[in-house]
């Protein structure tokens, strides 16, 4: 059933892409829309780009998805006045759900008035992050206060993901299926990247971009290639040979 | 070795408590509440597994981070006790997990490889839903006593406040941003893990125990030194300088190759 859900999101997304040439997380935003029942959705993109096998690493200004224009304006919004539930999902690791953004504003005293204005009666942010990679948030308003279900919050959850992924994707180039390593707290993976990280003397999306590239060009399940790591037999070199 | 239950209880619950304080760190918290579980109720082996709200299950904690033993608690998240109990709500126990290849085909053998011979899972509970369970684990065949299941549901319900970080929730909205922030924590503790394996070529138990004890001993929590370490912000060395590496908390079976 669980397996069915993602897998659900999963194909209605290669679908859009397919019939759409719009930027991959503009079109999760746009299923959330679709399949969380909210007003808007949109996404900042705060990830560091690399750009070489050095591992050198490029900050980029956010970049900014959204479904209309108030989730843009709110996007803006938090920015600007440097407090909101984006920012604060950086804060706990977590999401940031508020059914009723009226009575937040002893919460965020700029920035809940303002969203009001604007036509946010509810408001629910996702963390873009693997560990402490953080690359963005995905943040769902609504014009109407109410929680999301428990549906509603699996599939938020899962289109997070999706998101994540989509951004890795975009900035390595590389398209790989199996989402377990995400979703996963105790993958391997992660020990992985933090292994990989010391070897060559980067940070933490540097190392998650060559694991990822050494799997997709040995065509090896990203969790193989982690294990590998782990087991200390496979060791990466800071000037690549693997990608 | 000479202190009672009810001492050695009593002694568990004030360690927890003295965890819950302001600083306070959800991951070192369910870490010593299955070190905890493991002395008190007499089992080999203790672990934490929490809903991941997309309809999955995922190992929070455990009693010794062993990579035999986390396997074992992975494979629990896709069948055997822990799964079917957080599926039911009940606790499901198993005295013979040799006996039980048909119950759970993938599980059993790897348990029983791991070295383990009986298992139990008690529900976590809040209101209705179930948010997790605790398993325990024992190197010997055998029912767990009544008792042992009572005092396994009272860390079981401990362990729901301590992620909650509060008795009463106001929000529902509050336990899955707590459930995710946990989880998320947990994944930054691995990436530290790795840091220092790899730093100071230890297994990842090792560097789960360095990366706590280095916590501790500076009076910080412990996702903050993670975090630091998986970031940069703090050189590994630091850890290395102060603390030796340390191998306590073995497991009864561990099989682990630590290079």
């Amino acid at each position: 059933m669980v397996a069915r859900r993602r897998q659900r999101l999963q194909s209605l997304l290669a679908a859009d892409r397919d019939a759409s040439s719009g930027s991959a997380v503009g079109l999760v935003c746009a299923r959330c829309v679709s399949e969380v029942s909210v007003s808007g959705a949109g996404a900042t993109v705060l990830s560091r780009l690399v750009h070489n096998e050095d591992g050198d690493a490029h900050p980029s200004r956010g970049l900014v998805h959204a479904t209309n224009e108030t989730s843009a304006a709110l996007e803006d919004l938090q920015l600007t006045v440097g407090e909101g539930p984006c920012l604060d999902t950086f804060e706990s690791g977590g999401p940031v759900l508020v059914a009723d953004l009226a009575s937040a504003e002893s919460r965020w005293p700029a920035f809940t008035p303002a969203a009001v204005a604007l036509g946010a009666a509810a408001v629910f942010s996702f963390p873009l992050q693997i560990g402490v990679v953080r690359l963005g948030s995905l943040d769902l308003y609504r014009d109407a206060p109410g929680p999301l279900t428990r549906t509603q919050l699996a599939d938020a959850l899962i289109l997070t993901d999706l998101a994540t992924e989509q951004i890795v994707q975009e900035l390595d180039g590389h398209a790989i299926a199996d989402l377990s390593w995400l979703a996963d707290p105790h993958a391997e993976v992660h020990q992985a990247a933090g292994m990989i990280q010391v070897q060559l003397g980067s940070t933490t999306d540097v190392a998650l971009m060559r694991l990822r590239g050494y799997a997709y060009t040995h065509d090896l399940p990203i969790t193989e290639v982690a294990r590998r790591v782990v087991r200390r037999t496979l060791r990466f070199q800071p000037e690549s040979e693997t990608s | 070795m000479s202190k009672t239950r009810d001492q050695r209880l009593a002694t568990a619950f004030v360690s927890l408590a003295d965890t819950l304080v302001a600083d306070f760190d959800v991951v070192d918290f369910l870490g010593t509440l299955t070190e905890r579980a493991v002395e008190l109720l007499e089992v080999d082996a203790a672990g934490v597994i929490l809903t991941d709200q997309r309809g999955g299950w995922r190992p929070a904690a455990a009693s010794s981070e062993h990579s035999g033993l986390v396997e074992v608690f992975a494979a629990q998240t896709r069948q055997g006790p822990c799964l079917d109990c957080v599926h039911s709500g009940r606790v499901i126990a198993s005295p013979d997990l040799s006996a039980d290849t048909g119950r759970w085909p993938e599980f059993a053998g790897l348990a029983v490889d791991a070295g383990f011979r009986s298992a139990s899972a008690v529900p976590m509970r809040l209101r209705d839903d179930i948010i997790g369970a605790l398993t325990l684990l024992r190197a010997q065949p055998g029912d767990i006593d009544e008792a042992s299941v009572e005092l396994g549901q009272a860390l079981a319900d401990v362990a729901t406040i301590g992620i909650l970080q509060q008795r009463a929730v106001s929000r529902e909205e509050i336990v899955s941003e707590q459930l995710q922030a946990t989880l998320h924590r947990r994944t930054v503790i691995e990436q530290a893990k790795g840091v220092l394996a790899e730093h100071g070529n230890l297994n990842m138990h090792e560097a789960y125990t360095l990366l706590r004890r280095y916590a501790r001993g500076s009076g910080r929590r412990m996702s903050d030194v993670a975090h630091d370490l998986a970031n940069q912000a703090l050189d590994p060395d630091e850890l290395f300088g102060r603390h030796g590496n340390s191998r306590s908390g073995q497991p009864p079976s561990s099989k682990e190759a630590s290079g």
